[in-house]
């Protein structure tokens, strides 16, 4: 464990390139996201209790917790660290004036490479596979059967939610258009496991995949996770009222970019912000934080 | 209808998730025999959560009660009332945590026949066959200390005596 729960939650920024493109999907979920900082900050925010003394109990207990890696809760920030751990991101230096201003993508096109579609589909399904297995990492598997499994689904919200609609608008709305769902089972229904072992992101998070040590065991367990959530993610942004164009004018008031360039904006978001591990913390910490104070 | 043919879709993947892992992972820690609950002394493995799950209070009268989180030693479930959350159960093994018991020792009120006391500003616990504690704590203004009381006597406190 490099660093305890605390140091991760309050080095969590609040500006920047991440909470501002997060900021942008608050239509979808109106309020259901905040961007608390501050470790007991999110504990007086999660419990309601302000007792100082009551606060430092339960960062106590929070710490001893998260501090057994026996208790899942490590591997599933691993897991969000991991997805956003590209090496192309955009340096803080020059990440510092976007700080409340209009971010002028043109400076950045050295960084950015556009990826091909069958990259970006592979990308978009990862993603969804690394949601689903931390989320048993961080809150096990509640209840007794697929009707209480089915309750604990249905009560995504706030963090959890926020990053799912950042997932299928950050990359798969903008990159690929509003057949993104199609595009990723026509994709993933041609994938071969040599696909997934050329893809960076599939280097660094198939250790934390069941089976992932074997490339075909893992390969078979994101094909079958994504047949299984396709359909959902397809309609999620339909069933939701995100559409290309109200994202996108949203994003207008944030960054300027060209209307035919989606691919360079996708990528601009992808090398500029770290939205998985940022709200993957705070979902951890949310879980946690709950348990901490149920047993103390 | 169509949220929630959304939502048992996703449930599907998650579920088959759920299915995956559990075959790709040893057993995290000693299981017991899960029709008794022991009250034997310590020191002791806490025992599954799963084991909880039979004790919650079930959905009825327009509250739900979804389980949330389920970890060794402890199971956790949000009450709800028209999708809005309004409490949060818990039900620990203070085996993993024994100074959780250090707060019933002068207590001197009782919630249905067990020893109870607060947990902070917001809960509500009570302590059953002298290991295990079970919380309600409140999440929306309206629900009342009041209302932790009441709902916690309807966990099912039989299986843990």
């Amino acid at each position: 464990m490099s660093e305890s729960i605390d140091q991760l939650v309050d080095k969590l920024p609040t500006s920047g390139m991440t909470v501002r493109a997060l900021g942008l999907l608050d239509f979808v979920a109106p309020g259901q996201w905040q961007n608390i900082s501050g470790f007991d900050n999110t504990i007086r925010f999660v419990t309601g209790e302000q007792d100082a003394e009551m606060v430092a109990r339960i960062r106590e207990r929070s710490l001893v917790l998260y501090g057994d890696s026996s208790q899942g809760y490590q591997r599933a920030v691993s897991i969000f660290q991991m997805v956003d751990s590209a090496g192309g991101k955009i340096g803080l230096a020059s990440m510092a004036h976007m700080l409340g201003e209009k971010v002028g993508m043109l400076s950045f096109l050295s960084k950015l490479t556009p990826k091909e579609d069958k990259a970006q589909t592979i990308d978009l399904g990862l993603k969804l596979v690394a949601e689903m297995v931390s989320f048993c990492y961080a809150n096990g598997f509640p209840g007794d059967g697929i009707g209480d499994f089915m309750g604990a689904v249905s009560s995504y919200e706030k963090e959890n939610l926020i990053r799912l609609s950042a997932i299928v608008t950050f990359d798969g709305l903008i990159p690929l258009g509003p057949d993104y769902g199609a595009k990723l089972l026509d994709s993933a229904s041609g994938w071969s496991p040599s696909d997934l072992e050329n893809n960076a992101l599939f280097q660094r998070i198939k250790g934390l995949i069941p089976g992932g040590e074997a490339t075909d065991a893992a390969f078979q367990f994101v094909n079958s996770g994504l047949g299984a959530m396709n359909q959902y993610v397809g309609s999620f942004a339909g069933a939701r009222g995100i559409t290309l164009d109200g994202v996108l004018g949203q994003m207008r008031g944030v960054i300027d970019f060209s209307e035919g360039k989606l691919d360079l904006l996708a990528a601009f978001l992808d090398v500029s912000t770290n939205y998985m591990e940022h709200t993957g913390i705070q979902s951890v910490s949310r879980s946690l934080i709950e348990r901490a104070v149920g047993e103390i | 209808m169509k949220k929630i043919l959304l939502v048992l879709i996703l449930t599907g993947g998650l579920y088959w998730a759920y299915k995956s892992f559990s075959s790709h992972q040893a057993e995290p820690v000693p299981t017991k025999d899960t029709t008794m609950l022991p009250s034997a002394p310590a020191p002791e493995a806490p025992v599954a959560g799963k084991t909880f799950n039979k004790l919650f209070p079930g959905s009825a009268d327009g509250f739900s009660v979804q389980f949330t989180q389920e970890k060794e030693g402890y199971a956790q479930a949000d009450l709800l009332k028209g999708g809005k959350k309004l409490a949060q159960f818990s039900v620990s093994d203070t085996e993993a945590n024994p100074t959780a018991r250090d707060k019933f020792k002068d207590s001197t009120k009782k919630i249905g026949g067990h020893a109870s006391a607060a947990v902070g500003s917001m809960g509500t616990a009570v302590l059953v066959a002298g290991r295990y504690q079970v919380q309600v704590r409140s999440t929306d203004p309206s629900f009342t200390a009041a209302d932790r009381e009441a709902w916690i006597t309807k966990f099912k406190f039989g299986d843990l005596k």
